[in-house]
């Protein structure tokens, strides 16, 4: 499971956001912010504009709504409430869903240069997997992957119940396993 | 074919013999949203790979007669060698941005005097190299003096 | 007696998320049905299969976007933030607002005494001559309304947020991506492309926008300017948006524009360089046989870009005439 930052959200940081401290947003935005681009990144299909816009809007709406962040124990959850809703919303915007694929090979993640070529070439296979997954269950395995939020977490942040939850990432994985079958 | 060969090459060429420059802008020129707030927008010319060049710039300021320097951040817009500058250097004093670039063997740069109202086209300078530190310093004298406003 | 098949919690099994009943339960069922433990087998390999998905540095450049974004919004931060667009009424004086069935999403009205109230899309807001106010548009912008002015909330949604302007002054910040936020008016609609801007219009549909930051597209069926900057553009009614011009344009340039009777010779005689914006906004809406003396007093004023033919602009082909304004774009 993918673990970006060893940093904690400390609740000192939280109330230094909501008084208003850029200092301390911007400590917050670099705790989240490789978590929430990756994520919005993948779900565009690797359209990296898409995926700073929505990287920006959501931090943006962070910082203006933190006020109603009411404990630190919520703070994930609520953070990625956010992101589900400007991944969907921006999606809703964009004239058609359709899969970009030659933008998929048009960024490289950290150590990827390092990669031999066929791990490289896995990875891109699982790229163009997940692209084509349907949103909903694309975000949820997204959510899941690159934050391992807990199933009730996802079910705040996805608006939805643990069974839903449950059954996305189950259909999800099944449908990347169905096309990526032979790359094991 | 041949001769379309060759015109295509000599446009190059030619284009490669112009130099390595920049151009100014407001954001209007950049196309790009992210642009929008931006100070300025720029652009290069004469640079065979444009997402290749190493763009710099700084904020050369007078505030109340100190002297007072911020290095600003860059943006590159969606289209190759465009890029946007944001303000971040004090409302205050006297500003000029001193940008600088290098593309492949060849280098740029530019003084874009700040006022009030945005980038005063008319007073920036341009050149086939960085600013020196006198041309800078001229530029502000000038600038302070109101000979830009 | 029919086996219930668990394919919908396979990825709870294997997470170790199932409720402490089920999971015994769901273990006795892998043992005996073939068909979910190859399943789950399936769902397992896409879970590992994801695990290849390298994570992605954010650029830095966001957080220079966010910043830039901050700066605009600093003011509006001193006012309480609601999720919803608020409706703050400012200084001394009698604002009021009509209502008429409102339905859709309430937006929250704060007063400054503290006292709030409910308004929803439909409803107008009206200022009269000794009050202001400040509606914060959902998480993108504000916009002011000026004293003596009527202004209507049409949508209010992530997708869209929508004004009517009656009559009166409203200044609008809004720093979101383009086409989120319209204002519409009796001869215009303009579409936010990311940017400050002034919107007056009087009760007969007469009004003139002009543009601090960024720019904005004024719309009108069919027809469009493009405003930036430190331009301004005239809307009439049952003609729409006019030709947009710089501010610190010539005065007779200026007056020939504003009169109605766009006197073409006095236009072309005064342009410079960056009013090549009203230049190239006339080059399709002069008649055919002043088309050439619009082009070749642009082409006076700046080379004509390569891509751009003469024949072409001429015919108003509209790649011709979209590649020319990117190029002239720079020199606004």
């Amino acid at each position: 499971m993918i673990n970006l930052s060893d940093r904690e959200i400390s609740a000192e940081i939280i109330e230094s956001c909501r008084a208003g401290d850029r200092d301390a947003f911007r400590a917050l935005y670099d705790i989240y912010k490789d978590r929430v681009y990756s994520i919005s990144l993948y779900f565009f299909h690797g359209d990296q504009a898409a995926a700073s816009d929505v990287t920006q809007q959501v931090f943006l709406k962070l910082m203006t709504s933190i006020g109603q962040f009411r404990g630190e124990s919520e703070f994930s959850t609520w953070l990625y409430r956010l992101v589900v809703n400007a991944c969907t919303d921006a999606a809703r915007r964009r004239k058609s869903d359709a899969v970009i694929s030659d933008r998929l090979e048009a960024f490289a993640g950290p150590g990827s240069q390092e990669e031999d070529y066929a791990r490289a070439q896995m990875a891109g296979s699982v790229r163009a997997a997940v692209s084509v997954l349907p949103p909903k269950l694309r975000i949820a395995v997204l959510l899941r992957y690159f934050d391992d939020l807990s199933y009730q977490q996802m079910a705040q942040a996805l608006h939805c119940s643990m069974g839903t939850v449950a059954s996305r990432l189950s259909r999800g994985h099944k449908i990347l396993a169905e096309r990526l079958k032979g790359l094991g | 074919m041949l001769r379309l060969g060759i015109a295509a090459c000599a446009a190059g060429a030619l284009l490669l013999a112009e130099g390595f420059t920049f151009a100014i802008g407001s954001p209007v020129a950049s196309q790009d949203f992210h642009a929008k707030m931006a100070a300025f927008v720029f652009r290069t010319q004469g640079c065979a790979e444009p997402a290749k060049a190493q763009i710099g710039a700084t904020a050369e300021g007078l505030v109340k007669g100190v002297r007072r320097s911020v290095v600003l951040k860059v943006m590159a817009m969606s289209k190759p060698g465009v890029y946007a500058v944001y303000q971040s250097w004090s409302p205050e004093g006297d500003w000029v941005v001193n940008l600088k670039g290098t593309c492949a063997d060849s280098s740029a740069g530019a003084l874009i005097p700040m006022g009030p109202k945005g980038f005063i086209r008319e007073s920036s300078k341009f050149f086939p190299r960085p600013a020196t530190d006198a041309e800078i310093d001229a530029s502000l004298k000038s600038h302070t003096q109101g000979e830009n406003k | 007696m029919f086996t219930r098949h668990i394919s919908r919690q396979l990825a709870a099994y294997i997470d170790g998320e199932l409720a402490p009943r089920k999971a015994p339960r769901a273990e006795r069922h892998l043992g005996r049905c073939g068909q979910c433990r190859a399943e789950c087998e399936q769902v397992r390999f896409g879970m590992a299969m994801v695990d290849h998905l390298p994570p992605v540095e954010a650029p830095e450049a966001i957080w220079a976007s966010i910043e830039a974004a901050l700066e605009v919004s600093r003011p509006v931060r001193q006012w309480r933030w609601a999720f919803a667009a608020a409706l703050v009424l400012a200084l001394a004086g009698v604002a009021y607002w009509r209502t008429a069935h409102p339905s859709g999403p309430r937006w929250e009205v704060v007063r400054l005494d503290g006292s709030r109230v409910l308004i929803g899309p439909g409803q107008w807001i009206e200022t009269d001559s000794g009050s202001r106010a400040s509606v914060k548009v959902g998480e993108i912008g504000s916009v002011e309304v000026a004293p003596n002015t009527r202004v209507r909330v049409v949508t209010a949604r992530p997708g869209e947020h929508r004004l009517a302007l009656a009559r009166g002054e409203i200044r609008a910040k809004i720093s979101a991506p383009p086409r989120l936020f319209f204002v519409d008016t009796a001869s215009g609609t303009a579409v936010d492309m990311g940017c400050e801007y002034t919107l007056k219009m009087d009760g007969d549909g007469f009004g003139l926008l002009r543009v601090t930051k960024g720019w904005v597209s004024f719309e009108w069926r069919g027809l469009e300017s493009l405003v930036p900057a430190g331009a301004s553009c005239r809307t009439r009614p049952q003609v729409g948006p006019g030709v947009p011009y710089f501010d610190d344009a010539p005065d007779n340039l200026k007056q020939a524009l504003e009169s109605g009777n766009e006197e073409l010779s006095a236009i072309l005689a005064a342009s410079r360089v960056r009013d090549t914006l009203t230049l190239w906004h006339l080059l399709s809406r002069v008649e055919a046989g002043d088309r050439e003396r619009v082009y070749d007093r642009i082409a006076t004023l700046t080379p004509v870009p390569a891509g751009v033919s003469r024949e072409q602009a001429l015919k108003l082909d509209p790649e011709t005439l979209n590649r020319w304004k990117e190029e002239l774009a720079w020199t606004w």
